[in-house]
Order: structure tokens, then C-alpha cells, then sequence
């Protein structure tokens, strides 16, 4: 069946194109329109409307064990949002896995990253994500801070061995890509550390964080996974901060690296209240390392919750938990903690945050490499996302912002002063173009030839905000899914992963570690393709040698 | 598929027809005992939401109880990993755990050394209570609490002695004072509990201590998993519907209460007009509630014929089939590969997805 998207404006930056026009879908695939000279068998007058690929979401923790002990903590966290006007049902089910397929969709949203597997828990997060519905998924697994890493490292002279076991972790998990979290930092906390530099041993193993990133980032390139190593950084949310980012940029070497929540990074420690917005400097960085990725982490002012594999920091950020409540998991490898957190507009630092995000977006040079995501949760629900795409498209909407916070914040936020505004391609970018490309999901973020047909079609209006929280239509494969911001019809997507080749020599090795200090095969949480319960639900996402 | 009917020797069919007519005529079913894998959850909660019922499990009691402390308070858990290779004082509360688990000892103080781990000082295990155990011979035991006290009092006082307030008569030689202060001195200590045996009280103290410990040293909770993959299903619940069992689906929103949805109180009551016993993990001694038109699923051979209005066999998960069950050893979902493949009898899934199936072509026709 042939369909004519007719007449909307067309905004596809992969393609270079920004104007009025069509697009044809056909088997779930965009076509070229011109060479098929048939009738079309349906067609959707677009006029007045804003035709995008659908968006793909690069960073949101939306499912897994550690997830859902978020969940079991906060039951009434959509309640309580709801309640300070984020437009989520106020039903502990919102934040359920069915209502997180819907939402997205509804959004125009098509593809999404899950960011913090847990190697041992990925059945779990698989499951999970499978009971998402609508949209595609890709899942990062996490390493570097694992006792078999860092005792490969250890022994010195492994890296061979060291690139076996993260292709080995990721086809095992099915994983898109890798996950490092405060490299060394949750092992150290093990061994009671509170805080975890750049250069900092990790105890026992004698290994710096940087070694550990560095070698993994490594093997990564040399897997030839499609997504660069995802990062977080030491030191998040603590002012001056922004020299650590810094410092991980250029320990890089031009390698390719993502730095995941650049926002939580982007601290100085100017000015009376010892905090400052670090973006200019940040912005500067990213700017000038083009092997270099991030995405923002924007904070939106309300209650939410913190999510995060960085144990040692949550465990000194569970002082600010509201409510008072918080759950530290001590887990194998990093482990997991959970903070309930609510962003206030009168709180200075909070205020310092939201505006950082903001600066380092509009400062970039290259939006190819600054890409949106708030952290979903971490720095605001993913609901949320349209109101960040209005701040950036509209600066009289961020002045309005600005007027609410306390004067010490407005005297260190760069953003009064910065009066670009993104057009729809530079959104496309940040939320289509971009992730998917940086992903290797070379099939979508774009509407060219051959694509996959995940289709957002918006209403063009002033108000960005009511603009992209309700999709006109959605198209899913091809497949008409949201009409006037509400789900129509119900699919189920994919999960994409990577599946590099490995020496079995690995698996020998890694069955003789857990036998003896866990007393499991590690079998038991290698996710079997029929784990959804769906035949193609696992599709495998080339290395790139 | 070989379903039973009551009386037996019905065909397949018949029964979950009768099931599906059975269902589709209650006004407020629950769905309980859910002793099975991580697809048969699913496919419960999908049948529960459908039905406007509830869902609870066989050991909804101590789920509940533990989702309380974790919704008020939070948590502060180490896996089993992290214990058994890390912490260096272990402190078991009662026999309970013991009971539940008889490889505990051999598991969490294995012969061969563990990962690097804090501090220097010889792994330990103090066991608070007046029951005497056998601990493996390699294995520092020092034994607190016999002469009488019962485990609620016990963990109160040693609450009180972690956080350095008078503890009781005994003074400074008092056993407890003896044992909060290893607490405070060990690099990594973790407090070994059943939550079935414990009041909500005592769970707070433990929490707190553990809190307390915390700001200077390591320390976690281990509590041990519920039986009959309890926490397995527990956590599909609070993914799928973000709340734990004993959650009923009647209202516009999920809606838990620990009291209110508990299977056994619904059924004594008659709030309840239905029950869908489901038991297909060849567990031991689970009462089944009794009183309302009841379909089992069973995985047992002698599943109590002439019992149930409406009986299905159903594979064994785990057994019969791979499944997806809460393994204790990772802390965490994982698979159980099928010890005797059989592919006989239907999953519980597949029966609760053809039942689903059957009442809404009732409903169409
Ligand atoms: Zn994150």
C-alpha cells in the first residue's frame, strides 16, 4: 500500500530538507515519490502541518531492575507530578512500562535508549522493555566496575582478553552499546570511598578511572560497535566539575566517546554562592574535540527521581532526597541508587542547572554532537520534553523562565545574555538526526529513501509546548499508530543490538569467575531471543569491521 | 494439552471455556498464589486488569510487608554477591533464614577466597537468637540472644546499642553492646533477615541501623527472597502496573493495599466472587483460600481433584519449561532452563492468554 504524506513541511536536516513537500511510505519503508507515477492508495492532506522522522531518544532510563526499584520506592511519583503540572496521568501506572510506549508515542517519539543495563539483571530489562509497546528499543549495558574488568586490568598486558569480555557482555545482554559509570567509582565506594576523581586507584586493583575508561573505550572502537562508549563521568553535580569533563575529553585522544547528562557536568565555582554555570567553558570544550558527543541532561523544575549507577554520588545525594525517602543498592558492579529529587525554581543551584543545560545547547556549534535528552528521569520526566524544545526555539519563553529564578542564579547564568533561537531542523537534529545517526541506526532519523517509515507528523503553531506534546499522526513502520496525540492502534517494536564476535576462550574463563564467587552459570542471565515472547523482536545492528 | 474439569476427563476446551464463562461472569475475581514464572505474571496481571480483580500471591503477606518499608522509608540492600563476597561481618537474625534456605551458610561463607574486599579483620557471622545452628567449620560463629529474648526485642535493643543509647540493664557486657560495636568496627557488615519473620517495626530498626552504620563504615541489608518466586512477581507487578501485589484493578487506577487485597481476606469475607488459584512451581504446603468458585492451575499430579470447580494442569515452570524466575544467587531475574523438558501441558501463560482470549469473543458475540 502506498501512502502520500501531502503537502506538510517537510523537516529532515539528514537530507537537507526544509520545505513544503511529500513523502511516500510503502511496506513500512520511505519511497522515493517521483518514480512510482501510481496513485497513491492513501493520502493525508498535511497542509499546515510539520512532517519529522519520528524522534529517538538517546538517553532515558525506562526500564530494569533498577528502574523499577525506583518504582517500588515512589509509587506516587506521577502523582506528585501531575500535581506541579508535568502532563502525566496521576496514576502509579504512568510510569509503568505500557504507559511509557504510549506516552512516547503519543510525543511522536519511535525509538528509545535504554542507558544502565545491569550485565547480571539483563533478562529483566529485557522483559521490561519488551512490554513497552510502540516503540523501538536499544539498551547500554553497563562495565567498569566489575571485578572481571578491573582484576583484567589488574593483571596488566589483558586488553586482548579485556575486548573479548565487553563483546562477550554485550551479546550476552543484547545489548546496542556500552555503558561506563564513574569508572572505578563503585568499586572504590565498596571499599568506603565518598568521592572518585579522574586519577583516583581504585583500591586492591591499582588502576586509575582514566586507565579504566580509556581501555574500554578501546575496546570499543576495535569491536567496531557502531556507538561510541557512553559515558558518565566522575564527579557529577559537584561545582567546578567542569574541568573533569574537560579533563575526560582530552584523555580521549580523539577517540569517539558519548559524555551521557552533560548538564551535570557544566559547573564552575565562581561567584559568592561557590557555583557557577560552567557551559561557556564546557561548550568551548565540545566545541573544539570532535570526537566528541553529548547529550544534555536538562533539568525542569518539579519533583522527579533520581536514578543512577553511580552509587557513591547517590549515596551523598540521598541528603537532598524529597520526599525523605531513598534506596542505596549495593549491587554487583556498580550497583544502584534511588533519590527522589524535586528541582525548585527559587533554589539557587537548581536554577544554576536548568540554565546550564540550556547555555551548553545553545552555545554548540555543532548540533550533530550535542543532542537532546533530560536523563529521564534524573533531570526531568521525558513528558516534559516539549517544554525544553520551546525554551530553545523561543527566548522570549526562556526571559519568562529567567524572571522566576533568584537574582544570585541570573548573575551567573549566561542565558539572558545568548538570544539564539533553534529552528525546527536544529530540533530535528538534536532529536531525530543526531542520536540515530551517533546510535549507527542508520535507518531512521531521517525521511530519505529506504528509511524506516517512523513518521511524526506536528501541528505548526507558536506555542511549541502544545505543539510537540501531542503528534498529529504518528507513523510506525509504516503503520498509522497516533492520530490527534492518541494512540489508535497498539504495535510492538524491536529491540536493536549488537552481537560482535569472541574468542570462546572468554567463556570459558568467565563460567570458572562466577562459579567460583557467585556460585551461577552465567547463562542464567543471558538473554535468550525468545525471552519477549515475540519471534523478531531481536534485530542484530552490524559492528562496523 | 490435557486440562481436567471437576469430575475429571474433560476435554481440554471445555475447561478454559468454562473458565472463560466462569470469569466473565464475576464482578470482582482474584488472582492468586501466583506461583509461577515471569510470563505467567504477566499474563496475570493482564487477566486481572481485564476482570477489574486483584492480584496477590501466596506470600503476598511478606511482599507487602517489604514494599511497605521500601514506599516509606526506602532501602538499603546489598545483592548476595556483594555479601558473600564482601562483607565481613554478617549478622544473621533467627533461624529463619536458615530454614528458608539451608545452603545459606555454604553459600555466603564459601571455603574459597572471595573478591577483593574492605578491611582486614577475618569474615564473621553472629547469629541473634535463642536457636542454636551448626555453622560450617571454617566459619567464625558467635551466637547472641539464647536465654530467652525473643527477635523483636533482641533487634530493639541491638538498635539501640548501634546507635551507642543504653541498652538495658546489662550495661557494657551486655552480648549486644558486644555486637554493635563489631557492627561498627567491620568494614563492610550486612544483616542477614527473612522478612516473613519480622514485624514492621523491627524491619524500621534494622533499616535505621543499617543507616547509621553507614555515615562512617559499609553496611546493607540482605533479606531473603519470598518463596515461590514471590519476588519475581512482585516486581513484574510494580513494572507493569507501579505497585506490588495485593494490588486490585476495580477502580479507574491500580489501587494497593496490604490489608484490604489480601487474597484470603477477600475470599473469607465474600468480597471476592471468584479465585484463580495459580500453582505451577511445585512448591510445598501453599494453603489455597477456600470458599468462592475456584479455577486452579495446577503443576502438581495429585493437584486435589474434586476440589476445584474448574481444574487445568499446567507445566511446571522451571521444570517442564524455561522460565524466567528470581534467582537469589544474582539477585535478580534470571533463566531457569527446563530440568525435564516436556511440552505435554500448556503454560501457565499460554492457559491465562487463551481464558483472556475466550472471554473477549463472549463478550463480542
Ligand atoms: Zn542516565
Amino acid at each position: 500500500m502506498l501512502i502520500r504524506l501531502k503537502g506538510g513541511r517537510v523537516v529532515d536536516p539528514l537530507n537537507d530538507r526544509d520545505a513544503i513537500g511529500d513523502v511516500f511510505i510503502e511496506n513500512g519503508r520511505i519511497v522515493e515519490g517521483a518514480s512510482h507515477g501510481r496513485k497513491p492508495d492513501e493520502t493525508y492532506d498535511l497542509t499546515g502541518k510539520v512532517v519529522m522522522a519520528g524522534g529517538v531518544d538517546i538517553h532515558s532510563h525506562i526500564a530494569g531492575s533498577n528502574v523499577t526499584l525506583g518504582r517500588a520506592l515512589m509509587p506516587e511519583l506521577p502523582v506528585l507530578a501531575a500535581q506541579g503540572g508535568a502532563s502525566i496521568a496521576p496514576s502509579p501506572d504512568a510510569w509503568g512500562a505500557y504507559a511509557t510506549g504510549i506516552r512516547y508515542a503519543e510525543m511522536g517519539y519511535t525509538t528509545v535508549i535504554e542507558p544502565a543495563l545491569i550485565p547480571t539483571h539483563a533478562i529483566e530489562a529485557q522483559i521490561e522493555l519488551a512490554s513497552i509497546p510502540i516503540i523501538d528499543i536499544g539498551a547500554l549495558v553497563i562495565l567498569g566496575n566489575d571485578d572481571f574488568s578491573l582484576g583484567l586490568l589488574r593483571d596488566g598486558g589483558r586488553e586482548a582478553e579485556l575486548q573479548d569480555y565487553v563483546g562477550w557482555t554485550l551479546g550476552h545482554a543484547k545489548a546496542l552499546g556500552l555503558k561506563v559509570i564513574n569508572a572505578g567509582g563503585s568499586e572504590a565506594f565498596k571499599f568506603n570511598a565518598r568521592t572518585f576523581g579522574l586519577d583516583d586507584v581504585v583500591p586492591d586493583y591499582g588502576v586509575t578511572s582514566r586507565t579504566v575508561l580509556k581501555v574500554l573505550q578501546r575496546a570499543v572502537t576495535e569491536l567496531g560497535v557502531p556507538h561510541p562508549v557512553h559515558v558518565h563521568c566522575n564527579n557529577l553535580g559537584i561545582a567546578g566539575n567542569v574541568e573533569t569533563a574537560v579533563a575526560t575529553m582530552e584523555a580521549t585522544e580523539g577517540l569517539p566517546i558519548h559524555l551521557a547528562h552533560i548538564q551535570f557536568y557544566g559547573y564552575g565555582a565562581e561567584g559568592e554562592e561557590g557555583l557557577s554555570s560552567g557551559a561557556p567553558r564546557l561548550a568551548e570544550a565540545i566545541n573544539a574535540h570532535r570526537n566528541v558527543s553529548v547529550d544534555i541532561g536538562q533539568v525542569m523544575f518539579g519533583q522527579t527521581i533520581t536514578i543512577s549507577g553511580d552509587i557513591l554520588r547517590q549515596f551523598d545525594g540521598r541528603r537532598g532526597a524529597h520526599p525523605k525517602k531513598w534506596a542505596i543498592d549495593q549491587g554487583d558492579g556498580n550497583g544502584t541508587g534511588i533519590v527522589p529529587y524535586q528541582y525548585r525554581a527559587g533554589n539557587f543551584a537548581n536554577a544554576v542547572q536548568w540554565s546550564v543545560g540550556l547555555e551548553i545547547v545553545l552555545l554548540a556549534e555543532d548540533l550533530w554532537r550535542v543532542l537532546f535528552s533530560t536523563d529521564h528521569p534524573n533531570g526531568a520526566l521525558f513528558v516534559r520534553y516539549p517544554e525544553i524544545v520551546h525554551l530553545l526555539m523561543d527566548r522570549d519563553e526562556r526571559a519568562r523562565m529567567l524572571e522566576r529564578l533568584p537574582e544570585s542564579a541570573r548573575q551567573v547564568s549566561n542565558l539572558a545574555s545568548i538570544g539564539r533561537e533553534l529552528t525546527l531542523s536544529e530540533i530535528a537534529i538534536i532529536t531525530r538526526g543526531a542520536p540515530a545517526r551517533l546510535l549507527g541506526l542508520t535507518d531512521r532519523g531521517h525521511l530519505g529513501p529506504g528509511a524506516v517509515a517512523d513518521v511524526a507528523v506536528y501541528t505548526e503553531q507558536k506555542n511549541k509546548t502544545a505543539m510537540f506534546a501531542s503528534a498529529h499522526l504518528l507513523f510506525k513502520d509504516g503503520a498509522l499508530v497516533v492520530r490527534d496525540g492518541e494512540v489508535v492502534n497498539v504495535t510492538w517494536g524491536k529491540a536493536y543490538h549488537v552481537a560482535p564476535g569472541v574468542d570462546a576462550h572468554i567463556e570459558r574463563r568467565l563460567a570458572a569467575f562466577y562459579d567460583r564467587y557467585y556460585g551461577v552459570d552465567p547463562s542464567i542471565f543471558g538473554v535468550p531471543a525468545q525471552i519477549a515472547g515475540r519471534p523478531d523482536r531481536f534485530a542484530t545492528v552490524p559492528c562496523l569491521n | 494439552m490435557a486440562p481436567k474439569q471437576k469430575g475429571g476427563g474433560v476435554e481440554a476446551a471445555s475447561a478454559l471455556l468454562r473458565a472463560a464463562q466462569l470469569l466473565g461472569r464475576t464482578r470482582f475475581p482474584v488472582i492468586g498464589g501466583l506461583l509461577t514464572d515471569i510470563d505467567g505474571a504477566v499474563a496475570a496481571l493482564a487477566l486481572a486488569k481485564k476482570l477489574r480483580g486483584v492480584i496477590d500471591h501466596a506470600a503476598g503477606e511478606e511482599l507487602a510487608r517489604g514494599s511497605q518499608i521500601m514506599r516509606e522509608r526506602g532501602a538499603s540492600p546489598a545483592s548476595f554477591g556483594e555479601t558473600r563476597n564482601r562483607a565481613d561481618v554478617i549478622v544473621m537474625v533467627g533461624s529463619g533464614p536458615l530454614k528458608r534456605d539451608p545452603g545459606l551458610f555454604q553459600d555466603l561463607f564459601p571455603e574459597e577466597k572471595g573478591l577483593p574486599r574492605p578491611g582486614d579483620q577475618a569474615r564473621r557471622l553472629i547469629l541473634l537468637g535463642d536457636d542454636l545452628v551448626n555453622a560450617p567449620t571454617h566459619v567464625k560463629l558467635t551466637q547472641v540472644g539464647q536465654g530467652g529474648s525473643d527477635l523483636p526485642t533482641l533487634i530493639a535493643r541491638l538498635g539501640a546499642a548501634v546507635a551507642e543509647r543504653p541498652v538495658g540493664d546489662e550495661g557494657q557486657g551486655d552480648p549486644l553492646a558486644q555486637v554493635a560495636e563489631s557492627l561498627r568496627t567491620a568494614a563492610f557488615a550486612v544483616i542477614v533477615y527473612s522478612v516473613a519473620d519480622l514485624d514492621e517495626p523491627a524491619l524500621f530498626t534494622i533499616l535505621d541501623m543499617v543507616r547509621h552504620l553507614s555515615v562512617a563504615t559499609r553496611a546493607a541489608t540482605l533479606a531473603l527472597a519470598a518463596p515461590g518466586n514471590g519476588d519475581g512477581v512482585n516486581l513484574c507487578s510494580t513494572w507493569t502496573c507501579g505497585l506490588p501485589v495485593r494490588t486490585s484493578f476495580a477502580g479507574s487506577v491500580p489501587e494497593h493495599d496490604a490489608r484490604r487485597f489480601a487474597a484470603s481476606r477477600l475470599i473469607e469475607s465474600g468480597e471476592a466472587d471468584a479465585l484463580v488459584w495459580i500453582d505451577a512451581l511445585a512448591e510445598q504446603g501453599v494453603r489455597r483460600p477456600k470458599g468462592v468458585p475456584t479455577i486452579v492451575l495446577s503443576s502438581s499430579d495429585d493437584a486435589g481433584e474434586g476440589e476445584a470447580d474448574i481444574l487445568i494442569e499446567v507445566a511446571c515452570a522451571g521444570r517442564d519449561h524455561d522460565a524466567a524466575l528470581y534467582l537469589p544467587a544474582i539477585s535478580g531475574i534470571g533463566l531457569v532452563k527446563a530440568a525435564h523438558p516436556n511440552q505435554d501441558k500448556p503454560t501457565v501463560a499460554a492457559v491465562l492468554n487463551n481464558i483472556s482470549g475466550l472471554i473477549d469473543k463472549r463478550e463480542a458475540a
